[in-house]
């Protein structure tokens, strides 16, 4: 065993460490052997130093092995190594795209625990990345598959908040404060329903009416924020959901009016 | 540009040859893995950085194609010595057939060119 100084102990241990964690996972290359193989290499290259070794010394030696990181062909390393050089290496303006595809799997896959937290970063990184490539005037081509997906689903979550949330909160307030004391409800089973279907629609087509104002209204930031998916949305399209609800409300209200 | 596209061709064709060199330098007699990549760094080109031999002498043994044993050493502890398998010698026979078909045969294109 070679005697060495703390620091060329450190940087060897350093060394070692790093061609370990290179060569886990390899497919056909024994990390044991491989490392048997380096610390004999650096015994003999070392066996005629007199006294205990310094760091230059070994630090010559490391730099003729080479960095472990170029050592493996490119078919010899574990695909998610391989994969986490594609990023490092991919060009800069690749960097925040990737960047933004692996805040949205971890949101996934990290649903339970910290999900819905990492994917608000996501759609941020995304959207920042969209108005980058828009600045540059260049098309996002294959790139677009990296940062859509965070943005679609945001945009997927707060459609149905809009649509949905504040009609059925308002529904079960009701439903929790009895329909019987609030209003003139039937007692046969048919007129309960007619009522029960009239009242949800009336909720739900009024409020449409008035999320549809309101997105007409704020058309622009709503459009920026979910660029470029909502690039196509325009007014006219709110006022289709205005006049859904404008039906929908309308004909539960005939249920309404013809309970009995 | 075209600096790098001749690195890159360097690259690969060391790749595609270290193999080929490492089983030829244990063909006559048993090295163990420090000689075997000295022999090598004396190469021109071949070999660039000392480490990415070890690596394929792990390669080489466990596809067969070679086999290691320990012998005592006086200068130090035990050292692991490689030595070419059967299947070894048979798949260098065929690869160095192949090798020196592939070496006349650019070897006649380049005569053709100069005529």
């Amino acid at each position: 065993m070679i005697e060495m100084t703390p620091a060329a102990r450190e940087r060897l241990d350093n060394y070692l460490q790093r061609m370990r964690s290179e060569l886990r996972g390899a497919r056909s290359v024994l990390a044991d052997d491989v490392e048997q193989s380096v610390r004999e290499h650096i015994e003999i290259e070392l066996e005629l130093a007199e006294g205990p070794v310094g760091a230059t010394e070994v630090i010559g030696v490391l730099d003729r092995l080479g960095p472990p990181e170029r050592w493996l062909a490119d078919e010899e390393r574990p695909a998610w190594r391989q994969w986490m050089d594609r990023i490092s290496t991919a060009p800069d303006d690749w960097r925040l795209a990737y960047l933004a595809f692996g805040l949205f799997l971890a949101s996934l896959l990290l649903f339970q625990l910290i999900g819905p937290m990492l994917i608000i970063p996501a759609m941020v990184a995304s959207r920042a990345y969209v108005q980058l490539a828009r600045d540059r005037n260049e098309p996002l081509g294959a790139r677009a598959w990296l940062v859509y997906p965070s943005i679609a689903l945001v945009l997927a979550f707060a459609v149905g908040m809009l649509l949905i949330g504040p009609p059925l909160g308002a529904i079960a307030f009701v439903m929790q404060n009895g329909f019987d004391r609030m209003f003139d409800v039937p007692q046969n089973t048919i007129g309960q329903l007619r009522f029960t279907i009239g009242m949800g629609g009336v909720v739900f087509g009024s409020w449409w009416i008035i999320a549809a104002g309101f997105c007409a209204a704020f058309l622009r930031p709503i459009r920026f924020i979910f660029a470029p998916l909502l690039d196509a949305v325009h007014r006219k399209h709110f006022a289709v959901l205005a006049g859904i609800g404008a039906l929908v409300a309308a004909g539960a209200a005939t249920l309404i009016i013809y309970r009995h | 540009m075209a600096d790098l596209s001749f690195d890159n061709w360097m690259t690969q064709l060391r790749k595609g040859l270290l193999e080929l060199a490492v089983l030829n330098t244990i063909a006559e007699a048993p090295l163990y893995g420090y000689d075997i990549v000295r022999r090598l760094s004396d190469v021109d080109h071949l070999v660039i950085t000392e480490g990415t031999v070890y690596p394929i002498l792990s390669r080489l043994k466990n596809s067969g194609l070679v086999e290691t044993y320990l012998e005592e050493s006086r200068e130090g502890p035990p050292r692991k010595y490689y030595r070419l398998s059967t299947r070894g010698r048979e798949d260098l026979h065929r690869m160095n057939q192949h090798w020196d078909s592939l070496h006349h045969a650019i070897g006649g294109l380049r005569k053709e060119r100069k005529r």
